[in-house]
């Protein structure tokens, strides 16, 4: 059964048929979540707000792209509304929750679990500050970057979702490269 | 170089001399090596992130979302109505507005009402002769 005439079922009240949606996308969203969040709980419930909008939305989906491209960019959107809403929390919550989520982060990024405690926070040091590194350069770049490093897509499908041109895209992925680089010098640096 | 090429290296798209050159010079420049390796840091970070799964149960809460929701009437909404909604309540409001405000001028208190004088009205205003009128004589 294609996307389409599941979309056509659910319009026509078969809701249920939303859950065959829900399965074959909600990794792809998640991954893409993740991409912007780093955190997995917060992955997980922006994946469920971005699915309750894509099914409250559905029937403005005309079919002038896959399926998929549509799920993304509500996706990325909705990513990018959570990023800027941080972003404009107060830098005095910003420490606190950071403190409340630090277990959590430690968590979702098992990599040091073998090593010492020194190492542990060195680890988790240096993974805040990549994560930071990930996240302060230009919106556009960093979608960019997360479409192809975390759902491994190729230019032309960057280009589709992002509704530029495949050299568009290779600039913006050529300049993030260059602006992660330069921050992660800076980064190592500061070591 | 090295910095130029390590991106290319760390994906393994360097082959040959080249390759050779920047493996050498990473054995030997501290700081292109603490760098390197932070880079590749970055890579492990992206990948562990990519291999976090969403919560099992996720595709449930999503349906049992759909379904209090539908159940409070918040079905599928019609785009039309999206956009209609606000303007509706705009225009709502405004009407409310107009419409106090005429029912406001049309209402006067008994106390307030202006009388005009028995002696304006017996005036006929077509009998007054114009001042040009007056001038020109």
């Amino acid at each position: 059964m294609t996307d389409i005439e599941i979309i056509n079922m659910i319009l026509h009240g078969n809701r249920d048929k939303f859950r065959l949606l829900v399965e074959k996308y909600q990794s792809m969203v998640f991954r893409t979540c993740m991409g912007f969040l780093h955190d997995k709980d917060d992955a997980d419930d922006l994946t469920q707000e971005i699915f309750i909008q894509i099914y409250q939305s559905l029937n403005s989906f005309k079919g002038d792209s896959a399926f998929s491209t549509w799920v993304y960019r509500i996706a990325i959107n909705a990513s990018l509304n959570i990023v800027r809403k941080n972003s404009r929390i107060p830098v005095l919550n910003r420490i606190g929750s950071f403190f409340d989520s630090a277990k959590g982060r430690e968590e979702s990024i098992p990599a040091f679990d073998t090593e010492d405690p020194e190492s542990i926070l060195i680890g988790t040091e240096k993974s805040k500050w990549i994560q930071e590194a990930l996240d302060t350069i230009p919106e556009n770049q960093r979608t960019a970057i997360i479409l192809s490093k975390y759902d491994n897509h190729s230019q032309q499908e960057i280009a589709e979702i992002m509704k530029i041109t495949e050299g568009a895209v290779e600039s913006l992925i050529q300049r993030a490269k260059a602006n992660l680089k330069v921050k992660l010098s800076t980064a190592y640096k500061k070591m | 170089m090295c910095q130029k090429e390590s991106d290319n290296y760390r994906e393994g798209k360097l082959s040959g001399d080249l390759r050779i050159q920047v493996e050498s010079h990473l054995q030997q420049c501290i700081e292109c090596a603490g760098i390197y390796s932070i880079e590749l840091l970055a890579d492990s970070i992206i990948n562990q992130e990519k291999e976090v799964s969403p919560a099992k149960d996720l595709t449930d809460r999503i349906m049992d979302r759909i379904e209090s929701l539908e159940e409070r009437g918040n079905v599928i909404s019609n785009p039309f109505i999206r956009i209609l909604q606000p303007a509706l309540i705009i225009s709502s409001v405004a009407a409310a507005i107009f419409f106090g405000v005429m029912i406001g001028n049309i209402y006067k208190p008994a106390g307030t009402v202006y009388s005009r004088p028995v002696e304006l009205s017996l005036i006929d205003d077509a009998a007054i002769e114009s001042v040009n009128m007056l001038s020109n004589e």
